[in-house]
């Protein structure tokens, strides 16, 4: 309510209490209403401010003049006392209907009034609206600006033990995310450090977020949400010879052709970026089959570039290599061969559909 | 900071729109703690703002909601989730006051050893661990030394404290399933927490006498396999929910002339709700039955007991109890199905009873699983004409009778009240 609309009101029987919001507007509320909010309570009986207009209490920066208004109904409503527990819920639930800046700001406002069960319930009301959504989404809901870096934002590409292919599109991103690191590190020294930083956060967030094979969903659009479903479809025939493969890696005495096929398959530290080598040796040598989150969004200029080597890798990919690898794995493991191949076929069109949704984002 | 620079006039609306950011530290708090921990962490990669907001959290809840694994593996499962726990850990900062993992894949690993420690490091108020499968996990010793603790529980877990252990100041409810502990280490627990106000014992091992002295107690909730049970300064105890689980031996349970039942009220002076539970009638009948206790149970509001209408030493038990109960106000009784009618040993037990007994109050009564048997319909009728003001008695026979018999007999029985209503539930 404006001041304006305030003035209308002739206090006659009831006790008013003067309320002054930081942008020097002044109004009087009803004085058991007014008093529901224990901060003015609270500065009512400690400093016996509030008593008229010359004396209006002055409410925290926070409580801007069209929160104010919604506060007090909220006040108006539950002060009164013997109203079911149905009732107030009903009103509850309609109170809190609206966009979310405003209930960002009511929060806010009933927070620096010490309206606790205010508090209480547009708390639970924002974390309804996260709740399971991606991070692009909550962004666009909450307009978060969108200020970190590609590089913060990529996930650890979690190298598979027994894909080869991957295993080389992995590194080939690593070099990519090596440069795109160099070039942030000459615009700014600090980037490095916060990146180390940074990346156990992101670590862990794929860790959760590989949990029930949804991806971290930087950002999410139908084509890949798409792949996702085409890929939970095999998942049930390709997971069985992952595990397969996985026990024979974990439980097999580690001979010297099995070495050499690590080392293949294994990107090379050298060529990894100092972030790349650390998740791959620290999480995800038998941890991770879930590649289905190679979808952050990267740099225009740094994208049309990648996209081009992407391309020539498919092609690469799509000639040659499902023979090399047959041959790579034969190498190591004569004993492999059956779930690998089985595998590989899966894992092949992992690949393809992954490079194909590349040039989506 | 990143020196990406959006247009100016950009950079201010998005600082206006974003109200959400510039919450206080405590209210985001408050949002996050209402978040899977899954959905709490992935904040972070929200924007710079909310790179770290998460890591203080208070409460940590690790269980299958919030983790859920699409790999089939026990070692991959096993090996995410403790990832996800020691990242989550490590990147938190500020105190820990809620700590509760319970997954369906989590077996007693030492991994837990260190989060214990972790945690013991931290005012830690709630901690909860439910080790799902696998043997007993020994519970590490440093969380002995929690010493702001209010509320604990445990599943499949064994206690060993160490000696300097003296009791938790501030628990106030304790809830134990599915443990180990030695019989002086249950006792000296159970003493060394003075607030101590809820308790819950299930299927336990290593004791088998329960001694509870908690001057504080309010609730007491136990079903397992136990020899004996005494009370010291439990004055509070107000509801209670007792459950024996074997009958063998429970009738040499009790020593010659001396009285379970009366031992047992002797220290439950204000006991409001009573349910007893598999075989513990059993052993309140065992030694020497008393007409009534000492005192009437005066607060007595509600009555649950496990019985066989057949058995004379239960029946007998039954009835000082409900003698000793003159304000009660809901009467429950659950006849137990498996015992073979033993004859005729209890005909007429319940006979004329009324004459001594009357419940002023009761309102409610639900029978179950009786097979209509004499002694239960008589037990009907009892109590039928000692309430004067039942409301509604709510019958649900045993699945194998003969319903109609049962109904032509119960439509006969005499009421001493008007408003009573028998409702007769199909098996």
């Amino acid at each position: 309510m404006s001041e304006g609309a305030m003035a209308v009101v002739k206090p006659e029987m009831k006790s008013y209490i003067w309320l002054q919001t930081v942008d020097g507007s002044i109004q009087q509320v009803e004085e058991e209403v007014a008093m529901f909010c224990p901060m003015i309570c609270r500065e009512v009986l400690q400093t016996g401010m509030g008593s008229s207009k010359n004396y209006a209490i002055l409410l925290p920066q926070r409580v801007n003049p069209s929160i104010l208004g919604l506060i007090l109904d909220y006040c108006r409503f539950h002060q009164i006392p013997g109203r079911s527990n149905k009732e107030r819920k009903t009103f509850d639930e309609k109170f809190i209907r609206m966009d979310t800046k405003r209930l960002c700001e009511l929060t806010s406002a009933a927070d620096s009034l010490q309206l606790k069960p205010l508090v209480d319930l547009t708390s639970r009301a924002l974390a309804r609206i996260i709740e399971g959504k991606t991070p692009e989404e909550i962004r666009e809901t909450f307009h978060l600006p969108d200020d970190l870096t590609e590089e913060e934002k990529l996930e650890p590409l979690r190298n598979i033990t027994d894909d080869p292919r991957i295993r080389l599109l992995n590194r080939l991103y690593a070099r990519k995310r090596k440069e795109l690191k160099e070039r942030e590190k000459l615009k700014n020294a600090e980037v490095e450090e916060e990146q180390v930083d940074d990346r156990s956060v992101d670590d862990l967030l794929s860790f959760i977020n590989g949990g029930d094979g949804d991806t971290k969903g930087v950002k999410t659009s139908k084509n890949k949400k798409k792949n996702r479903r085409r890929k939970e479809q095999r998942d049930s025939s390709s997971n069985k010879a992952d595990e397969n493969l996985q026990n024979e890696v974990d439980t097999a005495p580690l001979t010297q052709n099995n070495a050499e096929v690590n080392d293949i398959l294994v990107a090379t530290p050298s060529k990894a970026s100092k972030v790349q080598d650390f998740s791959g040796c620290a999480f995800s040598q038998k941890l991770e089959f879930d590649d289905s989150f190679i979808d952050d969004d990267l740099d225009p200029a740094m994208k049309e570039e990648l996209d081009r080597e992407v391309e020539d890798f498919a092609r690469r990919l799509n000639s040659g290599w499902p023979e090399r690898m047959q041959e790579i794995l034969s190498l190591g493991q004569e004993r492999k061969l059956i779930p690998s191949s089985m595998n590989g076929n899966s894992s092949s069109r992992k690949c393809i559909s992954m490079l194909s949704s590349v040039p989506f984002l | 900071m990143k020196h990406r620079e959006p247009p100016k006039s950009l950079c201010q609306t998005q600082a206006e729109l974003d109200k959400f950011s510039n919450l206080p530290g405590h209210v985001i708090d408050q949002i996050l703690s209402q978040l899977s921990i899954r959905d709490a962490v992935r904040t972070s990669v929200l924007s710079t703002k909310w790179r770290y907001k998460w890591t203080t959290i208070p409460n940590l809840v690790f269980d299958n909601q919030c983790l859920t694994f699409t790999s089939q593996d026990q070692t991959v499962i096993k090996n995410k989730l403790v990832n996800v726990i020691d990242h989550v850990l490590l990147l938190h900062t500020g105190p820990i006051y809620k700590f509760k993992l319970s997954h369906r894949d989590l077996i007693g690993i030492t991994d837990i050893d260190k989060w214990i420690l972790h945690l013991s490091r931290s005012p830690i108020r709630e901690f909860v661990l439910e080790i799902w499968k696998g043997q007993r996990y020994k519970l590490h010793s440093s969380l002995f030394s929690c010493q702001d603790l209010i509320h604990l529980e445990l599943f499949n877990c064994l206690l060993r404290p160490p000696a300097t252990f003296r009791g938790f100041k501030n628990l106030k409810s304790l809830d134990l399933q599915h443990v180990t502990m030695a019989q002086e280490v249950f006792e000296s627990l159970i003493s060394s927490c003075p607030l101590l106000e809820r308790l819950t014992l299930m299927n336990f091992d290593g004791f088998t006498h329960l001694n509870i002295d908690a001057p504080r107690l309010l609730f007491f909730d136990v079903g397992g396999y136990f020899d004996d049970i005494t009370f010291t300064n439990t004055f509070n105890l107000a509801l209670i929910s007792i459950g024996l689980y074997a009958d063998e031996k429970v009738e040499r349970r009790s020593a010659r002339n001396s009285s379970n039942l009366l031992k047992f009220f002797a220290h439950l002076p204000n006991i409001r709700r009573l349910e007893i539970q598999s075989y513990f009638l059993k052993y309140l009948a065992a030694g020497d039955v008393p007409g009534r206790l000492l005192y009437p149970c005066t607060d007595l509001g509600y009555l649950s007991i496990r019985i066989n209408l057949d058995d004379f030493a239960e029946n007998s038990a039954a009835l000082c109890l409900l003698r000793s109960s003159p304000n009660l106000q809901e009467l429950e009784i659950l006849a137990r199905p498996e015992e073979p009618s033993s004859g005729a040993t209890c005909l007429s037990f319940w006979e004329g009873e009324q004459k001594y007994c009357k419940f002023s109050q009761l309102r409610l009564v639900k029978i179950y699983g009786v097979s209509g048997i004499k002694t239960e319909l008589e037990f009907i009728r009892f109590v039928l004409l000692a309430s004067p003001v039942l409301e509604k008695m709510i019958i649900k026979p045993a699945p194998v009778n003969e319903g109609m018999e049962m109904v032509k007999e119960l439509l006969r029985f005499r009421r001493a009240s008007v408003q009573a209503e028998i409702v007769y539930v199909d098996p």
